[in-house]
């Protein structure tokens, strides 16, 4: 297909999508009116089962289905980007040379890590009472390791990186979300509900039921999601080189 | 028993994540074990839950049963027609996991069991998104099924075509994902729900349907039709099918595709059907319009192939063509016949793409030219490579030719032509590859490479570490189990009265149909048959005269495998969706 075609059609079907999108976009509730009536049933929701972040209420507890497959989604990347990226037969590893890393950046990698480690795991652990949770303290925590290879090099971050390992974790974290929702559901309860735990006192860490352990259980797998995802393409860039190799 | 639907999820989610949790440490034939029968336990499920589906289940994840009647929860539908994708597609894993036994290359570097844990993550996707009542839920299992199968078409990423197929779909389908996640925003921001029935009470509360709900359904509708391969969506499959391994293909084909249009049945069934939705002339217009292109396009550049892989790729789309507009015209006979039909299409073409796997993996080639005369000695294959090609026909008493017949009674008129038509090409097309393959029928045809937009399919890699010399039980006993489960749909007495009653229940407004055999239907289906066997006898015996020509050169030429041309048409088919649709809107 030629250039010009291409463009007309893209201007064309644009330009269609475009006048749609308008339209629609005028006929959208005006902003800043009172009424919300997904959030306030969400709201009380989430204040009977005593969770403090409603958001979190929702990811893990009124919509615990949806967050099943969010993570399954990441697992399923994981795994794929794994089969993707394997060490083909025409390709063979070489061993990536270290290289002089800037002193100030060194200290400064160092000093950090423990912090944003740190930071990863409060995120994670207070997801049922402030904004965050275990999707994004899982990425804060992943990627504080990978200020190893900024600070050092590619063999110290593979030193606290066994990646077979957190691929293991990955897949284990994956079953002990689907194993709590199935215990409710042995418990005599539904796939998933909140009625295994009591729901504690308002505000604290132990509050919410099983929101606190799906909620763990996604920080793991976010975590080493990250980790694994972030070295298939390391590998690929740094070690992985095409030819006849070993 | 209500609370077992979402186990139709967690059972192959749970088995992907022991796979990949213990796939390093046990052997391979312990993983591929593992996977079948997680595969299997998971059908029987939906078998057993399919049985006691009358009347429907209504199961609310994490037990937020609504409290008056509203709800934060999700909602999951067990009816017929949504556990019968899940049996179906549990059914073609277990085909497809049982097909690919010992058989591929060596898995990614000691890892048993990636290959498995994909598959099973497949089935998981198709699962969730066939008993999905909840618009958000159905989009996250959407999303989960096309990365699944991004990874599992690309896998031999040796050959720089597989990559280039696999990242095609990829955009093309992310796309439409796109779309459909920005139709649930706008139907949101409309009514403050999300499931799929409750979206429906509230678009009727608003009144008369308006630019918003026009705009909610074009996005809704490119998202699905997208998966389903629709004409002008469709440009992805062929590439997708041509490069995945053979196990993936009977998936895709076979089950993935055919849960877009179930997923068109069912969004417009619950969301989009009332008197705040969009009304039913203009449904009808929009779905027969861009089916009957499928329809046409699909026969015609499935005649035009002599990749086998590209040619059952194509007789695909236009066969999804030919569903599309048995939904779109939203009478309870063609729900019926439309579901038959998919039933017996899914063994047929998955055992279809089997066979073409053992030419792969044998000769090394699918291309029709290069292997003229050259499988003289696969008998079995060719019988069943040749029951299929009738089955896709609608020879009676195959399914397919069931539900032909029962959806072509409902359409009538022209349309019924059409069916007839695309089906006798594409059976046709089939056919002629038997011919040529299997019995070295005709003149060798030239081995030249032809146009240069044409794909040939010589030289392909097996699948398998080495070209078989022995081709093993298990790929030959699959095709025959999924050849034999098609039949079976149209024999078995009772078994079409009961897919009518449980399609009949939840769908077509409670009107119930009947779906049987009619001397009409049987003539109809022995027409397109002999039509098919004819057309194929005279494209073997005169090669010539029925070579693609130069007229049809710039059809093959819009499926350049360049990925902007593809979103190009994505933005296209969105835009005819929306001035098909328009016209109901302004009127009245």
């Amino acid at each position: 297909m030629s250039r010009r075609f291409r463009l007309w059609l893209v201007a064309v079907g644009g330009a269609g999508l475009a006048a749609l999108f308008t339209a629609a976009a005028l006929d959208l509730p005006a902003f800043g009116g009172d009424h919300h009536p997904y959030g306030d049933r969400a709201v009380h929701a989430s204040l009977s089962r005593h969770t403090a972040n409603v958001i979190a209420s929702v990811n893990f507890d009124q919509r615990a289905f949806d967050t099943l497959g969010e993570m399954t989604i990441l697992f399923a990347a994981v795994i794929g980007c794994g089969a993707l990226l394997r060490q083909t037969r025409d390709e063979h590893r070489a061993t990536p040379e270290p290289q002089e890393v800037a002193r100030p950046v060194r200290r400064y990698a160092l000093l950090v890590l423990p912090v944003a480690l740190l930071t990863g795991l409060y995120v994670i652990a207070h997801g049922q009472l402030s904004p965050g949770g275990g999707f994004q303290g899982g990425v804060v925590a992943a990627t504080s390791l990978h200020l190893l290879y900024l600070g050092a090099d590619y063999r110290a971050l593979e030193r606290v990186r066994p990646v077979a390992l957190y691929e293991t974790g990955d897949a284990v974290a994956t079953s002990a979300y689907v194993v709590t929702g199935l215990a409710a559901l042995i418990g005599g309860s539904a796939f998933l509900a909140n009625t295994l735990l009591p729901y504690g006192t308002f505000n604290t860490l132990s509050s919410g039921g099983t929101v606190p352990l799906l909620n763990a259980a996604v920080g793991m797998e976010v975590a080493c999601a990250v980790v694994v995802l972030l070295a298939r393409f390391l590998d690929q860039a740094v070690e992985i080189e095409e030819g006849n190799g070993t | 028993m209500d609370d077992l639907l979402p186990l139709l999820v967690a059972v192959p989610l749970l088995g992907a994540a022991l796979l990949v949790a213990g796939g390093r440490l046990v052997p391979r034939p312990v993983a591929e074990t593992v996977g079948c029968a997680v595969a299997a336990t998971t059908a029987a499920l939906a078998l057993v839950l399919l049985l006691n589906s009358s009347p429907p289940f209504l199961e609310w994840a994490g037990g937020w049963t609504p409290v008056n009647g509203r709800s934060v929860g999700i909602v999951l539908i067990g009816d017929g027609p949504g556990l019968g994708m899940a049996a179906l597609a549990s059914l073609l894993t277990l085909a497809a996991l049982a097909y690919s036994w010992h058989y591929f290359d060596e898995p990614p570097s000691g890892h048993a069991g990636s290959f498995p844990a994909l598959l099973l993550l497949f089935q998981g996707g198709m699962c969730g998104f066939a008993i999905a009542g909840d618009l958000f839920n159905a989009f996250v299992w959407f999303e989960l099924m096309g990365v699944a199968a991004y990874a599992l078409t690309g896998h031999r990423v040796e050959e720089a075509r597989a990559v280039q197929g696999a990242l095609t779909f990829a955009v093309v389908t992310s796309l439409g994902a796109y779309a459909l996640l920005m139709g649930i925003g706008l139907l949101y921001a409309r009514t403050g729900e999300l499931g799929m029935h409750a979206i429906g009470r509230g678009l009727d509360a608003h009144g008369r349907p308006d630019a918003l709900v026009l705009a909610a359904f074009v996005l809704v509708m490119t998202g699905l039709l997208v998966k389903a391969a629709a004409v002008p969506f469709h440009f992805w499959l062929p590439d997708a099918h041509a490069v995945a391994p053979t196990p993936v293909c009977m998936l895709l084909s076979g089950v993935m595709v055919e849960l877009g249009t179930f997923g068109v049945w069912r969004v417009y069934g619950t969301v989009f059907a009332g008197p705040g939705g969009v009304p039913a002339p203009e449904f009808e217009r929009t779905l027969v319009t861009l089916g009957a292109l499928a329809a046409v396009i699909g026969a015609v550049m499935c005649w035009y192939q002599r990749h086998i892989k590209r040619l059952l790729a194509y007789s695909t789309v236009a066969h999804t063509g030919l569903f599309l507009i048995g939904v779109g015209v939203l009478k309870p006979e063609a729900d019926d016949g439309i579901a038959l039909y998919l039933l017996g299409h899914a063994g047929v073409k998955a055992a279809l793409f089997a066979c073409a796997g053992i030419l792969l993996d044998r000769y090394g080639s699918v291309d029709e030219h290069a292997l003229h005369g050259r499988a003289r000695e696969l008998k079995g294959v060719a019988v069943l490579f040749t029951l299929g090609g009738l089955g896709l026909a609608g020879l009676p008493p195959f399914g397919t030719a069931l539900g032909k017949s029962v959806t072509e009674e409902a359409v009538g008129g022209p349309l019924t032509v059409l069916y007839v038509a695309a089906s006798a090409v594409t059976a046709a097309a089939v056919l002629r590859v038997a011919g040529r393959v299997f019995l070295g029928l005709g003149p060798k045809p030239a081995d030249g490479t032809g146009s240069g937009y044409e794909t040939t399919g010589s030289g392909e890699r097996p699948e398998t570490r080495h070209r078989l010399s022995r081709i093993p039980d298990t790929m030959t006993a699959v095709p025959a189990v999924l050849v034999a489960g098609s039949l079976a749909v149209g024999v078995v007495p009772g078994f079409a009265k009961v897919v009518a009653h449980s399609v009949n229940e939840t769908g077509s407004a409670g009107v119930a149909a009947s779906a049987h055999w009619t001397p009409a239907g049987v003539l109809l289906g022995l027409l397109s048959t002999l039509l098919a066997g004819v057309l194929a006898l005279l494209a073997v015996t005169r090669p010539k005269t029925f070579a693609a020509p130069d007229r049809a050169l710039w059809l093959r030429r819009l499926q350049s495998g360049h990925v902007g041309d593809y979103v190009a048409w994505v933005l296209v088919g969105a835009t005819v969706l929306g001035a098909l649709t328009l016209p109901g809107l302004l009127g009245g």
